[in-house]
């Protein structure tokens, strides 16, 4: 009964250690969907500083081939972002192009979003991308 | 007339599982044979109901009836043939379709299986659970998941099928195997209910279901690795496997099914672990539905939208009572559930069994915690966010290799209990191949532990399975040692095919190299060892889809390999562009190119050049495991277990032959 006893509480032990794992590892991964507004307000209070997802569209006129990737502007109609991306944007990254860029803000430039990865929106049912609705572009990936 | 057709059939399906329920419940209830023997025979209508629904579905898509919105939706005129077949299940309510299909199908076996023993209330009690199932599918297409709803005003043309499903002939063959795994664990999962409610849950009900049961596992093991087979051809990203809610929806209920496919041997040879296997069976076939609400109702897109159609809250509400019911079920036998036999030794095969059940559900608790998460977060904090790849990744390993270790050791232990002389005699030449082929891979230069351990404890599994191939041998016979024991060797094959699953995994996961390149026409680039030089670009139109497609070049230290056009085409009806990989397939590993970018103004294409090392053996492994599958389905030479209540001589004196060496499963 005693070694019972002994391996139940090992076992509650193990359990628990794994949990506290699981929920830290967890948070770590965590990457919160935010559009420009809500990411550009976050930013100006001070937060941000984990990896999250920039949604929104590509302002006219402001993409520019960098020597690593692209630079170009994102907007929901109320904010604007500068977002640097490292790597060639996906074949349907275009202007006006409602684009999903995971990555962080830019320590010490505040307003500089650099995004290593771009996903162009879709769901499985195939409608016309929806910034607002979009959460995540699954299946097609853009290079990370 | 075609629509009419198929909401004929559906109204009669519904009504023929409404009447079975009926009849069986009354045959029941009033203990009539001959109430039972007719109840039985509506599985058959079912199925009949189910077919000709289906075949209506068929007959209107090829037939291009736009006057279906399903088919207006999903089919278009130039569709091609092979994808307007498979239009059947390119979306929600055609999928639907062909699980009711596939069900009945099912059903339709289990009730000819066991139509001698129709009185039998545990088989009558899993038919009629099987029928309650069958009726919830039918009444969701008869409701909001209607298949055959007309549109008043008929398009000239239908939109065509998700481009990404009408890109690649693997579309054909993924999604029914993974139903006709998904949905066959409806069988266990009704005669377990039906165990719990008649009280018989002895081994009657494991001995029942077992084919079934490994019937449904090997299509579910076989779609799964299809599903990363088409998502390396198609979606041409470079990887195959991105822990994308979809993709989780099909692993979970092969998680806690390989769990209880492993734990059943335990209650057949000791009679323990029976709470734990009948919540296996019951949590796998709720996973099989939760899986269906996830990639079904459009909730992964948003917890918002789900709401739109019925279909969501209904297929959560089902997934709610089933649930609801198996907890209540097993609460109120749990008295009566407790086990005869006891562990009585930590190292011993069914401890081993038991550690790997504790994994396996460790395993599917990681993987439902960061789907769910997502939902959850958004639904009570109406937070939107994402669970990392990292996550998956950081959590599933070490679990995968405590499974491998596992899987290396545990076929050698003893049940109940052994001694020092007995393992050393078993495993220690397997460890030392271990510990060679660990020695070997770092000297090759792997630094990875993860890495490090899988290498080894895969040369430590196939020492042991190779081991017990030859003891089999000299026991029955090198020509007789499968037969004698479908299920052990059945098993060992399928082993076999997870490490070369594993090492697959390992390998390409940290060894590939990927890099984007940009190159005009005569331009060349070099990634590891590959030339690539674009020779010239071109654009087809075929149907309705649209094909740029770039001609590659690709040579290795001089020679040449031949010209690769990766593509990405376009179709009318989306705006995402489907890139086609070329992939070069090796044994040793692949050169996978994909068309990041088309030709720009200048002519400058973007070209992704990848190396993903052993990626075959992952094809190869899967192959395996479905052969294993199929041997261990193979009829045994002698009586299986469960048949032995009368033990002769000769069985005592096999018996005592097997104790010496490994045991047969």
């Amino acid at each position: 009964m005693k070694g019972r006893t002994i391996g139940a509480v090992a076992v509650c032990g193990v359990a628990i250690v794994a949990i506290v794992v699981l929920g830290i590892v967890l948070s770590k991964n965590v990457v919160y969907f935010r559009t420009v507004s809500e990411a550009v307000e976050e930013r100006a209070g001070g937060g941000g500083d984990g990896r999250l997802r920039l949604a929104g569209e590509v302002v006219p006129g402001s993409v520019t081939e960098t020597a690593h990737g692209v630079r170009f502007e994102v907007t929901d109609g109320q904010a604007t972002a500068q977002v640097v991306h490292r790597g060639d944007p996906p074949e349907l990254f275009k202007e006006g192009a409602p684009v999903v860029c995971e990555g962080r803000w830019r320590d010490g430039d505040a307003d500089v979003f650099s995004s290593d990865r771009i996903l162009i929106k879709h769901g499985s049912e195939y409608k016309p991308p929806d910034v607002d609705s979009g959460k995540k572009a699954s299946g097609t990936k853009a290079s990370p | 007339m075609r629509a009419a057709l198929g909401v004929l059939a559906l109204a009669v399906g519904t009504s023929a599982a409404v009447l079975g329920i009926a009849t069986l419940g009354l045959g029941l209830r009033r203990r009539d044979e001959r109430l039972l023997r007719n109840g039985r025979r509506y599985v058959f209508v079912v199925l009949a109901a189910a077919v000709l629904a289906a075949g209506a579905m068929e007959w209107a898509l090829l037939s291009h009836d736009f006057s279906i919105e399903y088919v207006a939706d999903n089919n278009a005129r130039a569709t091609p043939t092979l994808f307007t077949i498979t239009g059947l299940w390119a979306a929600l309510e055609g999928s639907i379709l062909l699980w009711a299909l596939v069900l009945g199908g099912y059903l339709a076996f289990m009730a000819r299986r066991f139509r001698d023993r129709a009185t039998d209330p545990l088989v009558a009690w899993a038919t009629l659970t099987g029928l309650v199932v069958a009726l919830f599918f039918f009444v969701l297409m008869l409701g909001p998941a209607n298949p055959f709803k007309t549109i008043a005003d008929v398009p000239s043309d239908g939109a065509g099928p998700n481009p990404l499903l009408q890109n690649h002939p693997l579309m054909a063959f993924h999604p029914p195997i993974l139903y006709l795994g998904y949905v066959g664990f409806t069988v266990p999962f009704s005669f377990a209910v039906a165990a719990l409610v008649t009280g018989r849950f002895g081994e009657g009900w494991l001995a029942d279901t077992r084919r079934a049961t490994l019937v449904a596992w090997g299509f579910l093991t076989a779609g799964i690795l299809l599903g990363a087979w088409w998502s390396y051809e198609v979606l041409g990203w470079g990887g195959y496997w991105a822990w994308d809610p979809v993709e989780n929806a099909s692993l979970l209920p092969w998680l806690t099914g390989t769990a209880f496919i492993h734990s059943v041997i335990v209650q057949e040879r000791r009679g323990m672990l029976r709470v734990w296997n009948l919540s296996l069976v019951i949590a796998t076939f709720c996973l099989t539905i939760l899986g269906t609400f996830l990639t079904r109702s459009g909730v992964v897109d948003s917890v918002h939208s789900f709401t739109q159609s019925a279909i969501g809250p209904m297929l959560l509400g089902f997934l709610g009572i089933v649930a609801a019911v198996g907890i209540g079920l097993i609460a109120w036998r749990g008295d009566r559930l407790r086990a005869p036999g006891r562990i009585d030794s930590p190292v011993s095969r069914e401890s081993a069994f038991l550690a790997n059940n504790l994994l396996f559900a460790a395993l599917a608790f990681v993987v439902l915690l960061g789907t769910v998460y997502p939902l959850l977060a958004e639904a009570l904090q109406d937070r939107r966010l994402s669970v990392g790849e990292p996550y998956f990744d950081r959590m599933t390993t070490p679990i995968g290799i405590g499974l491998l270790f596992l899987m290396a050791a545990a076929p050698a232990l003893p049940w109940r209990a052994t001694t020092g002389e007995v393992l050393r005699r078993r495993l220690l030449l397997a460890a030392w191949m271990g510990a060679a082929a660990m020695a070997i891979s770092v000297l090759l230069g792997a630094r990875e532990l993860a890495q490090v351990l899988t290498f080894g404890l895969a040369a430590f599994a196939l020492a042991g399975i190779a081991r017990q191939f030859a003891v089999g041998a000299r026991a029955h016979g090198a020509a007789r040692v499968v037969r004698s024991n479908p299920r052990l060797y059945g098993g060992l094959v399928v082993h076999v095919g997870v490490v070369l699953v594993a090492v697959a995994i390992a390998s390409s996961s940290s060894y590939s190299t990927k890099r984007e390149v940009r190159l005009r026409e005569g331009e060349s680039a070099t990634v590891r060892g590959y030339t690539v030089t674009y020779l010239d670009g071109d654009t087809d139109r075929s149907g309705q889809k649209t094909t740029v497609s770039a001609r590659v070049r690709l040579e290795r230290g001089g020679d040449d390999l031949g010209v690769y056009a990766p593509a990405i085409s376009t179709f009318p009806n989306s705006t995402q562009g489907i890139g086609t990989p070329s992939v070069r397939t090796g044994l040793r590993e692949d050169l996978y190119l994909t068309l990041v970018s088309s030709p720009n103004q200048r002519g400058r294409i973007t070209l992704g050049v990848a190396v993903n090392p052993l990626v075959l053996w992952l094809w190869l492994g899967g192959a395996v495991m479905a052969i294993g599958t199929l041997i261990a389905l193979s009829p045994s030479l002698r009586a299986p277990l469960w048949r032995r209540r009368t033990r002769t001589i000769r069985d005592v004196r096999r018996q005592s032959e097997e104790e010496k060496e490994p045991v047969p499963v």
